[in-house]
């Protein structure tokens, strides 16, 4: 943490939010017991509920989108947000609770190392929520996937739970997949030579609210990001999308 | 080149009228401004194609025997069904592109609203 405040990185949590009026307050709360100095900004989808409300009771920045954009389509307004603001660092936590903000120090520690991502993986230590059998085999599939295509091996590639350095906000901000972004984000971030590194983090069952994976879904979702994944690996290299 | 040649009249008084309607409907479209004519172009052409064809079932005839197939009516399909897809894909490209700058204009929609409540706030 010396570190950190050595160089003063200026560091920014990216909240995407569909319908987690329920869920936020605990999250806000959770997040301002962390001893660290960081900014939120909340990426309100176009919910129905009151998530935008809530947001501004805890006196928390909301970036309201008119239109529902998916979860990748808000996940990148945060990186936009991250740009234009100037951060160095920008964290994605989901919104329904999974992620738990204790570990926020152990994720930002890998880009105070110098890498570009680091990601919270549930399975290096294989403590706390490990979701269900299906969903393991199908995360453990990506996993090999990714192995295959770029060499390195990345034990939770589905984990929304990341942080990412200044050159990938730039890279993200302007371009991000629309659905299911996380496994092929990383195969595009290690494809144009960014260094991921992962730490273990625990984490929890959602609280309220459902999965954007539903079981009908399961099958297109596999079927999608693996193409996703073989393309982003087959890409062109993003070398003006960096500057 | 029989086939064609029985149903022929039948066939062809059927495409003339009816892509004559095609037409007259497709312009009436691009005239009342509904339909943007960079897309109406292809459908005149189609419509204006199937006139042509109608009344010169020859150009089919010909289109049959250069590809070995029998009936010139399933030459007909051939280049129906081969027109629908690229204007079907065509449209897919569209769409995509509509789609990518959509999600750009509700980014920036957002993140300005975003600025102009800060701007409030702080006087």
């Amino acid at each position: 943490m010396e570190q950190m405040e050595k160089y003063n990185l200026k560091t920014l949590v990216i909240i995407p939010a569909y319908k987690e009026a329920k869920n936020l307050p605990r999250l806000f709360r959770e997040l301002k017991e962390v001893p660290l100095d960081f900014d939120i900004v909340v990426i309100n989808d176009c919910s129905p509920d009151d998530t935008e409300a809530v947001c501004r009771h805890h006196g928390i920045p909301v970036v309201s989108l008119p239109v529902n954009l998916g979860i990748g389509g808000a996940v990148q307004t945060g990186y936009k947000y991250a740009l234009e603001h100037g951060y160095d660092i920008a964290v994605q936590m989901d919104g329904d609770g999974q992620h738990d903000p204790r570990f926020l120090k152990l994720v930002l520690s890998r880009i105070y190392e110098g890498y570009h991502m680091s990601i919270g993986s549930r399975f290096i230590e294989g403590k706390g929520y490990q979701s269900s059998l299906t969903r393991r085999a199908g995360i453990k599939f990506f996993s090999w996937l990714i192995k295959l295509l770029t060499g390195q091996y990345i034990s939770d590639p589905t984990s929304g739970f990341r942080a990412c350095s200044r050159e990938l906000i730039r890279l993200f901000a302007g371009s991000y997949p629309k659905d299911y972004p996380e496994p092929e984000t990383i195969v595009t971030a290690l494809r144009n030579k960014y260094r991921i590194a992962e730490v273990p983090v625990i984490m929890r069952p959602r609280q309220s609210g459902e999965s954007s994976i539903t079981k009908n879904l399961a099958a297109y979702y596999m079927i999608k990001v693996t193409l996703a994944v073989i393309m982003a690996a087959i890409a062109r290299k993003n070398e003006d999308g960096a500057k | 080149m029989n086939g064609m040649g029985e149903m022929s009249s039948v066939l062809r008084i059927i495409l003339i009228i009816g892509s004559l309607i095609f037409f007259v409907f497709i312009m009436n479209m691009v005239r009342t401004k509904k339909l943007e004519l960079k897309y109406a172009l292809t459908w005149i052409l189609t419509s204006f194609s199937f006139v042509l064809l109608s009344i010169f079932p020859e150009i089919l005839f010909f289109i049959a025997a250069l590809m070995h197939i029998e009936l010139p009516v399933n030459a007909l399909y051939l280049c129906v069904i081969s027109l629908l897809l690229l204007i079907v894909f065509t449209l897919s490209v569209a769409v995509s592109r509509q789609a990518l700058r959509i999600k750009t204009l509700v980014q920036e929609i957002g993140l300005i609203k975003e600025t102009l409540e800060r701007m409030k706030k702080e006087g």
